[in-house]
C-alpha cells in the first residue's frame, strides 16, 4: 500500500498502468466522493479498463476517507484541492492530467482545473457539479442531516437504516457518522470558497458531465453546458446517484472517449 | 440473487491457495480491525461473514499482487462482476479464480 505524505496529511494512493510496462499515453486522476466513498469505487470499476486502454491511472483516498490519514481539521474544498495539488507534485506528475470526479470528487477535480487551467487536459464530472453558492447550500443541508441526525443520534438512526436499507448501508452510515464526529468536515465543506461564473468559464478544457437520469443532479446538465465553454453532458437512463458503480462500463466508455478525443486535439494543436 | 455455491476443493492447489488467502485475510483483519481468531473457509463470504468494506478489498488486492504478481488480477476479476455477485463473493470463489489464473499463467 502506497502512502504519500503531502506535508499536512498522509494519503493512500493506488496507481496502475498499462500491462507489460508499455508507456502510458496520458495520466488520469480519479477523485472519489464524500463520507461513505473511497478509491475502491474506481479500483474495482473503471480503473482496470482505463489502464488496459493505455492510461496511467492515479487513485487516492481523500483525507479522512479510506486508508488516508484523518486529521481533525482541514476539510474545505480548497484544502482538498491543496491535497490533490501536493499529491501530484509528490508523484512528479507535471504535465496536464485528465481529471475524473464522482460526486464531491468532481467538485474537487473541477476546482483543481479552475485553479490550474493549464494542468487540466479534461474534466469528467460523474453525478457532480462545480462549487457554486447553490452547491454549498445543498451540501450544507446534506451534511447537517448527517451530523445532527446520524452522528449525534447514532443508535436510533442506524437501527432505522438497518431496517429500511439493509446491513451494508448501515455499515457505511456508521463510517460516515464516525467521520463526521471525528473531524470538522461537516462545518468545513459548506463554508468552502465557491467559484464565480467567470471562474467557471475560465475552465476551457473539455468537460464531460455524466448523470443518472433518475438523479436530481441530472437537471444541472443544461446549466453546465451553458456556463462552460467546452462541455457536453450524458444522461444515463435507469440510474441514480450511484451510476459510476452501477453502470461502470457505460460511464468508463464515455470518459475514455473524451480522454482519447482530448488527446488527439492536443496532439494536432501541438502539430 | 443466488450466492455462488462453494465448491468442494478437489486439488492440492486449491488448498494451498486457500492457505495463502487465509493468511492474507487474517493479517488484514488483525491490522485493520484488531480481530484475531476469525474462522475462514471456502464458504466464508467477504461481505456478510467478514464484514469487509470495499477499501479492504483494495488492500487484499495488494496482498494478492505481492504473492502472485501480474498472474492474478483481482481488480479485473471484480470489475467483471455485478454488484450483487460482489456482495455474495465467497473465499472459495476467489480461490477458484486464483487457481485458474495461476494455471493459465503456467500454460502460457
Amino acid at each position: 500500500m502506497t502512502m504519500v505524505d503531502t506535508g499536512s496529511v498522509r494519503l493512500h494512493v493506488q496507481r496502475i498502468g498499462p500491462r507489460q510496462g508499455r508507456p502510458a499515453t496520458a495520466t488520469v486522476v480519479l477523485v472519489h466522493g464524500l463520507l461513505t466513498d473511497s478509491l475502491a469505487s474506481y479500483y474495482f470499476t473503471v480503473a482496470p479498463a482505463f489502464a488496459a486502454a493505455g492510461l496511467d491511472v492515479v487513485m487516492y483516498d481523500l483525507r479522512g476517507h479510506g486508508r488516508s490519514g484523518r486529521p481533525a481539521g482541514g476539510y474545505t474544498l480548497d484544502d482538498n484541492i491543496d491535497d490533490l495539488e501536493a499529491l501530484l507534485d509528490r508523484l512528479a506528475v507535471t504535465g496536464p492530467v485528465h481529471l475524473v470526479g464522482n460526486s464531491y470528487g468532481g467538485t474537487v477535480a473541477f476546482g483543481y482545473a479552475a485553479r490550474h487551467p493549464g494542468r487540466a487536459a479534461s474534466v469528467s464530472l460523474v453525478e457532480s457539479e462545480p462549487a457554486t453558492a447553490a452547491w454549498a447550500v445543498k451540501l450544507g443541508g446534506i451534511l447537517d442531516r448527517v451530523v445532527n441526525q446520524l452522528a449525534h443520534n447514532e443508535p436510533d438512526a442506524i437501527a432505522w437504516i438497518t431496517a429500511h436499507r439493509g446491513r451494508n448501508t448501515a455499515r457505511l452510515a456508521r463510517g460516515a457518522a464516525r467521520l463526521a464526529r471525528e473531524t470538522s468536515l461537516g462545518r468545513d465543506i459548506p463554508a468552502s470558497r465557491v467559484l464565480t461564473e467567470g471562474q467557471l468559464a475560465a475552465v476551457r478544457c473539455p468537460v464531460l458531465g455524466l448523470y443518472g437520469a433518475d438523479s436530481d443532479l441530472a437537471a444541472l446538465a443544461p446549466w453546465l453546458r451553458s456556463v462552460l465553454p467546452d462541455c457536453r453532458t450524458v444522461v444515463i437512463p435507469g440510474h441514480e446517484h450511484s451510476v459510476l458503480v452501477e453502470a461502470s462500463g457505460t460511464v468508463g466508455g464515455h470518459i475514455l472517449s473524451l480522454v482519447e478525443e482530448a488527446g488527439r486535439v492536443a496532439a494536432e494543436a501541438a502539430g | 440473487m443466488t450466492p455462488p455455491t462453494p465448491r468442494t476443493p478437489v486439488t492440492a492447489d486449491e488448498w494451498s491457495v486457500l492457505a495463502d488467502l487465509t493468511g492474507m485475510l487474517t493479517r488484514l483483519l488483525r491490522d485493520e480491525y484488531g480481530l484475531d481468531d476469525v474462522e475462514i473457509g471456502m464458504a466464508t463470504t467477504f461481505n456478510r461473514d467478514l464484514e469487509l468494506e470495499s477499501i479492504d478489498l483494495v488492500t487484499l488486492a495488494g496482498l494478492l499482487q505481492e504473492r502472485y504478481g501480474e498472474r492474478v488480477n483481482f481488480a479485473e476479476f471484480l470489475a467483471d462482476m455485478e454488484f450483487d455477485e460482489i456482495i455474495g463473493l465467497t473465499v472459495g470463489r476467489l480461490v477458484e479464480y486464483v487457481v485458474t489464473s495461476l494455471q493459465a499463467a503456467e500454460a502460457s
